[in-house]
């Protein structure tokens, strides 16, 4: 069965919103103090740069072959068989990127609020989750998205604005920093925490106008990275720079430090938690639906529904693997760093080749190869 | 139809099977009255070198540690007693009259950590740090250093960052012995006492958060709240307690908090100050309302120099006698007699700074955020910038304002 294209492109924009912010909130402050010092900032908005050119990158290519997603047309464009081996290194990637943060959300909840719960269940649990949201399909997936969207981003600009009183300019000065020496892994590490948007790969075929694509993208970096750059900019005027760089989640400590006037809330973090969790699961899910939906197409299997519980014990035997929390930052900064090739070189190149070869696919309604159920 | 009917029930009998371990309950239930709950921790040093043989428990009894510099530690740990603590200013009167709210247990160790420890074996319950309000530290254990104190509660998920820390003259077991008239809770004594002196712009709004902010950035170091007890089981916030790092190395007097809300301009004003004009037998009362500071920092011969600009509003509380009356030029004479006394002062508080190397102000970090080539050539760390304060050349300047002078007509 195939349904009509249904996603708008606000929708599309919710999608990388909610993608963008995820895990990578609570330890953003100390990735980017560490680079740069006061220059987090700076480092934070050149990370949003770099984000931008891979979004820009995969909604170019989405616009050109506005049916297919990028299993479909990376074959098209360089091969069969290179194309082949380039998607099993997205997938791969996914897979990694989906099962560290079940592992991250795992640890920060038995660090700060469950802390007899083995932390096999928050992980299998919050996996879980997204194994059965992901049997959905395309719609009912940037549906979920959009509706959580409004339980994200205003909690979150309500922390960063209260946090605000106990913010120092100083302590954002100078803005370029006073030591650079560790800015450029910063900024990778930084745009490593955007890689979630290359889901937008399998939803730019099920918009209603794909032309619209860029409009979305546009507004979803803005927004989402708008929100990492204030977190960014509240947790270094509040703590300023040597103390972010002692603190492990410093937007937790925020919201720690935070109250709500009169009294009504004396500690924010508890409230922050539980909107963060909301947060976590729609990038998990994102990320999960996204791998599950590229292995069915490689695979050219009509239904992506049995894979979501078929990838569920490799996921969690991978989230199970770093041994302890040092150990899982450590992967994890290296992973995203290693992902940036996978998620803005390997399109970027599929675009030179396709704009050389003169590659494109006119838009066919009739026919969406996004398949609906 | 029919696969997909059976795919239906498979999927519904799945989903329930997944759904009931996750309804079962919560591995972390923890019923309130189950806790300990700590309100306050008192730390102070042990009169013994070594620890007692029964608390032990986190070393072996015989051999000596050597982890800090403080040497061994007493933790005196405010807990809760449940069902005492009044709910509301009405409640508990009849009920729990004349029992005593919290229960004070104390333990030795050779860390805070340590400490706890012992404690623990000693209460029934897990203790619970999430309501913590006050962590009171003996003068002695902080000139010894604090610094296993910041990483055990920095590291603590439970302990808030706005809890207050004092350093207090004596014994910290005393004010956590110590049962205030006005509350039913004596750390919630305690914490009235810091939040309202913030509030009247008595005291700075220098949380735990906020202290730790500052000793941890390079160009400042931190100071907390200096407490004293006096007879009655009364306390009074009697100065700041400046540190160099994490060591305490020299208090203020209690006029010189207010001096120092002046240097950094803080909002809320509460100083009051007696003026007096040459050759005039009388005194004038200044109650401050506002202030607000400038710092204005630039290179004079390659050296950094820092203007501080501080404007004070305020109100007219008294006059000693009726032999003068108020007029425009009486006014402005008090006002430049208050900015000459108010300047003198911040000058001798910013020389003490300068004497302990312990720059409470955060010159450091204005010159590191407005003179960048400057700190990165010459100072880039915490222990430079103390050398290099000792020579700063700061000038001060103060300008006050009487706007009001109550409902008296002269």
């Amino acid at each position: 069965m195939e349904y009509p294209r249904q996603i708008t492109m606000i929708q599309a924009a919710a999608v990388l919103i909610s993608t963008i912010i995820g895990v990578g909130v609570l330890p953003l402050p100390l990735f980017a103090v560490r680079a740069a010092g006061t220059g987090a900032p700076l480092v934070t908005v050149l990370g949003i740069l770099i984000a931008s050119v891979g979004l820009w990158t995969i909604t170019k290519l989405g616009m050109r072959f506005p049916n297919q997603s990028i299993i479909q047309y990376s074959e098209e464009i360089i091969g069969k068989w290179l194309a082949w081996v380039g998607c099993v290194m997205i997938i791969i990637f996914f897979s990694l990127l989906t099962s560290l943060a079940a592992r991250e959300f795992g640890e920060v909840v038995i660090t700060t609020v469950l802390k007899r719960t083995p932390l096999e269940i928050t992980v299998i649990v919050m996996l879980l989750l997204a194994t059965f949201s992901s049997r959905n399909n395309m719609t009912t997936f940037a549906y979920i998205h959009n509706f959580y969207l409004p339980l994200l981003v205003f909690p979150a600009i309500l922390i960063v604005a209260l946090s605000l009183k106990n913010a120092d300019v100083i302590n954002l000065l100078p803005v370029t920093g006073n030591d650079h020496h560790q800015m450029l892994p910063g900024i990778l590490t930084i745009a490593g925490l955007f890689q979630g948007t290359f889901v937008y790969t399998i939803v730019i075929p099920a918009m209603r106008r794909p032309d619209r694509a860029m409009m979305a993208s546009f507004w979803g970096m803005l927004i989402g990275g708008g929100l990492y750059l204030s977190i960014v900019v509240a947790a270094l005027g509040v703590f300023g720079p040597e103390e972010t760089k002692l603190l492990l989640w410093p937007t937790l400590e925020l919201a720690k430090t935070t109250t709500l006037p009169g009294n009504i809330l004396e500690r924010l973090d508890a409230a922050f938690l539980a909107v963060w969790v909301t947060a976590v699961f729609t990038t998990l899910f994102s990320s999960y639906y996204f791998t599950i939906r590229a292995i069915s197409k490689l695979f050219r299997l009509r239904d992506h529904k049995m894979l979501s519980l078929f990838i569920l014990p490799y996921l969690f035997v991978l989230a199970m693997l770093p041994q302890n929390i040092i150990h899982m930052y450590q992967i994890i900064e290296w992973v995203s760093r290693a992902g940036l090739v996978i998620t803005i070189g390997y399109p970027l190149i599929l675009l030179l080749i396709a704009v050389a070869r003169k590659k494109r696919r006119e838009l066919d309604d009739s026919k969406a190869t996004e398949q609906e159920d | 139809m029919i696969p997909k009917l059976r795919s239906k029930k498979i999927s519904v009998l799945l989903m329930f099977s997944f759904v009931l371990p996750l309804l079962t309950g919560c591995w972390d239930r923890l019923e309130i009255e189950e806790r300990a709950v700590v309100l306050g921790v008192g730390i102070d040093k042990a009169e013994q070198a070594l620890p007692k043989p029964s608390e032990a428990i986190s070393h072996p009894a015989d051999k000596q540690l050597n982890i800090t510099k403080a040497g061994l530690i007493k933790v005196s740990a405010q807990i809760a007693v449940p069902g005492r603590i009044p709910l509301g200013p009405g409640e508990g009167g009849g009920g729990g009259g004349g029992q005593k709210t919290v229960w004070v247990v104390e333990a030795t160790g050779y860390t805070v950590a340590d400490a706890f420890n012992v404690l623990q074996q000693r209460v029934s319950r897990p203790l619970f740090f999430g309501h913590l309000r006050i962590i009171v530290v003996s003068e002695k254990v902080a000139k010894k250093g604090i610094e296993n104190l910041n990483d055990y509660f920095r590291r603590n998920p439970e302990v808030r960052r706005t809890n207050w820390m004092v350093i207090c003259k004596g014994e910290a077991t005393a004010i956590m012995h110590a049962s205030p008239q006005l509350e039913r809770v004596p750390t919630l004594y305690l914490m009235t006492t810091m939040d309202q002196a913030v509030k009247m712009g008595r005291f700075p709004n220098d949380f735990l958060g906020v202290f730790w902010n500052a000793s941890s950035a390079k160009g400042k170091e931190g100071y907390l709240p200096y407490m004293e007890m006096m007879e009655n089981d009364n306390v009074q916030i009697s100065g700041l307690a400046m540190f160099r790092g994490d060591r305490m190395v020299m208090t203020t007097t209690p006029r010189e908090i207010i001096h120092y809300m002046g240097i950094m301009g803080m909002r809320e004003g509460g100083g009051e100050a007696y003026a007096k004009l040459e050759g005039m037998k009388e005194y004038f009362m200044f109650q401050s309302r506002t202030r607000q500071s400038m710092f204005k920092v630039s290179l004079q011969n390659g050296k950094p120099y820092i203007k501080v600009t501080t404007i004070i509003e305020g109100n007219l509380l008294s006059k000693s006698s009726e032999s003068i009356s108020l007029k425009s030029d009486v006014i402005r004479a008090v006002e430049g007699q208050l900015e000459k006394q108010a300047a003198e002062g911040y000058r001798n508080l910013i020389a003490k700074t300068q004497l302990a190397d312990s720059d409470i102000f955060g010159f450091g970090e204005y010159i590191r955020a407005k003179q960048p080539s400057y700190w990165n050539a010459n100072i880039q760390t915490s222990e430079k910038w103390r050398e290099h304060y000792k020579e700063l050349k700061i000038d001060v300047k103060v300008d006050v304002h009487i706007r009001r002078v109550g409902m008296k007509a002269t």
